[in-house]
């Protein structure tokens, strides 16, 4: 790792972004990513809140759970656009998770690690995201339903852990910031 | 003099930078305000080494990449006449490094995603670090364009729905021209002769004869 140590996380002036739907889906995608990276990743989230100073805007589970309820592709979804200081905190919550887990995420990127360890890295990732698909989303959304499709789930799962490799650590929350806010082509 | 040096590490990178505090800034004796020389390892790869130039030239590349590609956009980042390149080919990311000696042939690196990850860490980790007080050349990260996100759909899917449009557009058409109109039957003209009408009734209370 890093000899040099990251700038704090806490600042008192966060930049505004305002996800749109797409944008939303993929925030909320990427963090059920990490929850399929660490079996423990709903605590270590509602930890790493604590640690970068969210407890008012997440004090407890159940708020963190119905932030993240924003995703249209949700089972049990909420209207509306999430607040920019929340989706802010997600943003910086999703880099701080990302970089705890980063050996994780070299591991499975590299193409230097022996070839049948890494498939059966990536077929426990696989699962584990099916799972949580399966028990959090709707799975009547044509979205959800092309996640889970045998087609296209390689290199989805692929690109959002790239996604969290390159936007792990503070200097990836601008970049992770900028691709949400992404216009749907 | 006190020369100052540090280290980024990662699995498959190392960022060393060298240099001296600049006292005419008013930074501390443990501060590099100066960068003298900085080297690269990266995992097979030869060591890149070279002055302050050469690190924003690989910064300037390097971080607008790893930008679109997290948008899982792909392109190519610096120019022929530029001293770093960094392009996608067959799947691994390609470095390229021009040197400014001459006669010397550009160096190119293959980099896995893991590798790219790893350098991209290193930068950041650099720019970030209160130790070096060095001011480095902005990056602005904007959301892509439309456009630069519709070219990842290969241009076969993007084709697709336009071409096959276009075409069932032709074939209705040439149908509509072959296929005859129905022709309507027209009726000829009679000469119809107008039957005598009575006479009109020149008293509304007479009697009708047909009753």
């Amino acid at each position: 790792m890093t000899e040099a140590t990251g700038t704090p996380l806490q600042e008192a002036s966060l930049p505004t972004a305002v996800l749109g739907r797409r944008g939303m889906e993929r925030l909320d995608l990427l963090l059920l990513t990490v929850e399929s990276l660490d079996f423990n990743g709903g605590e270590a989230m509602l930890w790493a809140t604590q640690q970068l100073g969210f407890e008012s805007l997440f004090p407890n589970r159940v708020e963190l759970w119905k932030r993240r309820c924003h995703n249209p592709l949700r089972r049990s979804t909420r209207r509306g656009r999430l607040g920019s200081a929340e989706t802010e905190a997600l943003i910086r919550l999703l880099c701080a998770m990302a970089d705890r887990l980063y050996p994780m995420l070299h591991q499975l990127l590299s193409s230097r690690e022996p070839v049948d360890l890494s498939e059966q890295r990536w077929a426990l990732v696989d699962q584990r995201l099916r799972d949580l698909i399966a028990e959090r989303f709707n799975l009547r959304r044509g979205a959800v339903q092309r996640l889970l499709s045998s087609d296209h789930s390689a290199s989805i799962q692929r690109q959002l852990v790239l996604t969290l490799a390159l936007a792990a650590g503070p200097g990836g929350v601008d970049r992770l910031r900028a691709s949400l806010l992404d216009p749907t082509p | 003099m006190l020369k100052l040096s540090y280290r980024y590490d990662q699995t498959a990178a190392r960022l060393e930078v060298d240099g001296l505090p600049d006292f005419s800034s008013g930074h501390g004796e443990g501060v590099i305000g100066i960068l003298s020389a900085w080297r690269l390892q990266l995992v097979g790869a030869p060591e890149l080494e070279g002055k302050r130039d050469h690190l924003e030239a690989l910064m300037a590349v390097v971080f607008p990449y790893a930008r679109h590609q997290i948008s899982g956009v792909s392109r190519p980042e610096g120019w022929s006449h530029h001293p770093v390149s960094i392009r996608p080919v067959d799947g691994v990311h390609q470095l390229e490094l021009t040197s400014s000696q001459p006669d010397v042939p550009p160096l190119t690196i293959k980099l896995d995603d893991a590798d790219l990850a790893d350098l991209l860490r290193c930068l950041d980790a650099l720019r970030s670090d209160d130790r070096v007080s060095i001011s480095w050349p902005e990056i602005v990260n904007h959301p892509l364009s439309r456009r630069e996100l519709v070219e990842r759909v290969p241009l076969v899917r993007r084709l697709a729905a336009p071409v096959f449009g276009g075409l069932a557009l032709v074939v209705v058409g040439v149908i509509a021209m072959v296929v005859p109109l129905p022709t309507q039957e027209t009726k000829a003209p009679t000469d119809s002769i107008e039957a005598p009408s009575p006479d009109p009734v020149s008293d509304p209370s007479q009697a009708d004869p047909s009753r």
